[in-house]
C-alpha cells in the first residue's frame, strides 16, 4: 500500500502546485512530472512503486471507460462528421510513421 | 425494480467493471489480438446498455466516476516505466528524442490542421491533437485545454487501432525495416494498441515501441497545454 500512497501523495502535491501557481498543466501531470523527478534523483524505483504499477497496469484500460462512454453525448457530432475525422486520423498517421521511422533507421537496435 | 437499479451509481459501476471482465475473456479467448482490446468490449457493452435504456450520461458517471478518480493516480504512475526507459536511452537519447518529438509532431499537426480547415471548430481541432498518446494523459490534456474528453478518447482508440493496423504496412512500402524504427514508429503513432502490435514483431520493437510511447505522452502533456 505504500506505493499507493505515494502516487496520492504525488497527485495531491501536483494538485497544490497547479491551485497555489495556477500553472496550464493538468495536475496529474504535474504530479507525474515531480515523481520523475524524485525518481531520477533517487536512482532507483522503490519497491512498493514498482509493485502498485505492476498491479495497476493491468487495469487501465477499465479506468478509461467511463469517460469514454461519454460519446454518447457527442452523437450528433459524430453522424454530421465522423467520416471526414475519421479520414483525417487516417492519413495523419503516415507522416507520423514515416518521420519517425526515418530518424531512428539510422540508429542502433540496442535496447 | 429495473428502473431503480438503472439509478443506481454502484450498477453503473458493476456493470462497468462486468464489461471490462468479459472483453478480458473474449481478448484471451481471440489469443491476444490487438484488435479485440477488452477496453473496446467493455465499452460497446457499456455504450449499449446506456443507451438501450435511455440513461444519461449524467447519470451513468454517477457510479463511472467511482473508476474514474483512478485515472489522476494512474497518470502519475507513468513516471515509473518513464525513469526506466531515460536510464536505457542514453546512448541514442537525442535520436530517440528527435523521432519521437519530430513524428509525433507530424501527425498531430497534420491531424489538428486537417480539422480545423474542415471544421473552423478550434475545440474538436485541439481535442484531435490528443490523439497520439495513452487516454489517460490525453483526457487530462483534453480538460486542460477545454477539449471534449469523451472525443479525445474516441479519438485516442481509433488512433490506436488504424496505427497498428497501418504502419507495419506503410514502413513496409517503405522499405524500412530495423526494429528500432518499427517499435518506434508503433509506440509514436498508436501508443499502447501499437505497442501490443510490435510484440508481434518481436522484443525489441515492443521495448522500443513501449519506450516511445511513454516519451511521446511526457512530452505531449507538457507542451501541448502550454501552446494550444
Amino acid at each position: 500500500m505504500a506505493g499507493l500512497l505515494i502516487l496520492l501523495l504525488f497527485l495531491l502535491s501536483g494538485t497544490v502546485l497547479q491551485q497555489t501557481l495556477n500553472l496550464p498543466l493538468p495536475a496529474s501531470i504535474l504530479g507525474m512530472i515531480l515523481l520523475l523527478a524524485f525518481l531520477l534523483i533517487r536512482g532507483k524505483t522503490p519497491a512498493s512503486l514498482s509493485q502498485i504499477s505492476k498491479a495497476l497496469s493491468p487495469l487501465l484500460p477499465l479506468f478509461i471507460i467511463p469517460v469514454s462512454v461519454g460519446i454518447v453525448t457527442q452523437k450528433s457530432l459524430l453522424a454530421e462528421h465522423g467520416l471526414v475525422l475519421f479520414i483525417i486520423l487516417t492519413v495523419s498517421i503516415v507522416p507520423g510513421a514515416l518521420v519517425s521511422a526515418w530518424i531512428m533507421k539510422g540508429g542502433k537496435s540496442d535496447l | 425494480m429495473i428502473a431503480s437499479l438503472l439509478n443506481m451509481p454502484l450498477f453503473w459501476a458493476t456493470l462497468t467493471i462486468a464489461g471490462f471482465v468479459i472483453g478480458q475473456h473474449i481478448y484471451r479467448l481471440s489469443g491476444n489480438n490487438p484488435f479485440t482490446q477488452p477496453v473496446l468490449l467493455g465499452l460497446l457493452l457499456v455504450v449499449v446498455v446506456v443507451e438501450l435504456s435511455g440513461t444519461s450520461y449524467h447519470t451513468y458517471m454517477q457510479g463511472g466516476d467511482y473508476l474514474h478518480q483512478m485515472l489522476g493516480p494512474v497518470v502519475v504512475m507513468l513516471a515509473v516505466p518513464m525513469a526506466e526507459f531515460m536510464a536505457s536511452m542514453r546512448r541514442q537519447w537525442l535520436r530517440i528524442l528527435l523521432a519521437v518529438s519530430l513524428g509525433s509532431g507530424a501527425t498531430i499537426v497534420v491531424a489538428g490542421g486537417l480539422t480545423y480547415w474542415y471544421l473552423a471548430d478550434s475545440v474538436v481541432a485541439n481535442t484531435i491533437m490528443t490523439k497520439s498518446v495513452t487516454t489517460p494523459v490525453a483526457v487530462a490534456i483534453a480538460e486542460q485545454v477545454g477539449g471534449i474528453p469523451a472525443l479525445s478518447s474516441a479519438f485516442v482508440m481509433i488512433t490506436g487501432l488504424l496505427g497498428a493496423l497501418m504502419v507495419p504496412s506503410i514502413l513496409k512500402l517503405a522499405r524500412i525495416t530495423e526494429p528500432q524504427a518499427q517499435g518506434v514508429a508503433l509506440g509514436v503513432c498508436a501508443h499502447a494498441i501499437g505497442t501490443a502490435r510490435a510484440l508481434e514483431l518481436g522484443q525489441q520493437q515492443a521495448a522500443y515501441s513501449a519506450m516511445a510511447m511513454t516519451l511521446t505522452g511526457t512530452l505531449h502533456a507538457i507542451i501541448l497545454p502550454l501552446v494550444l
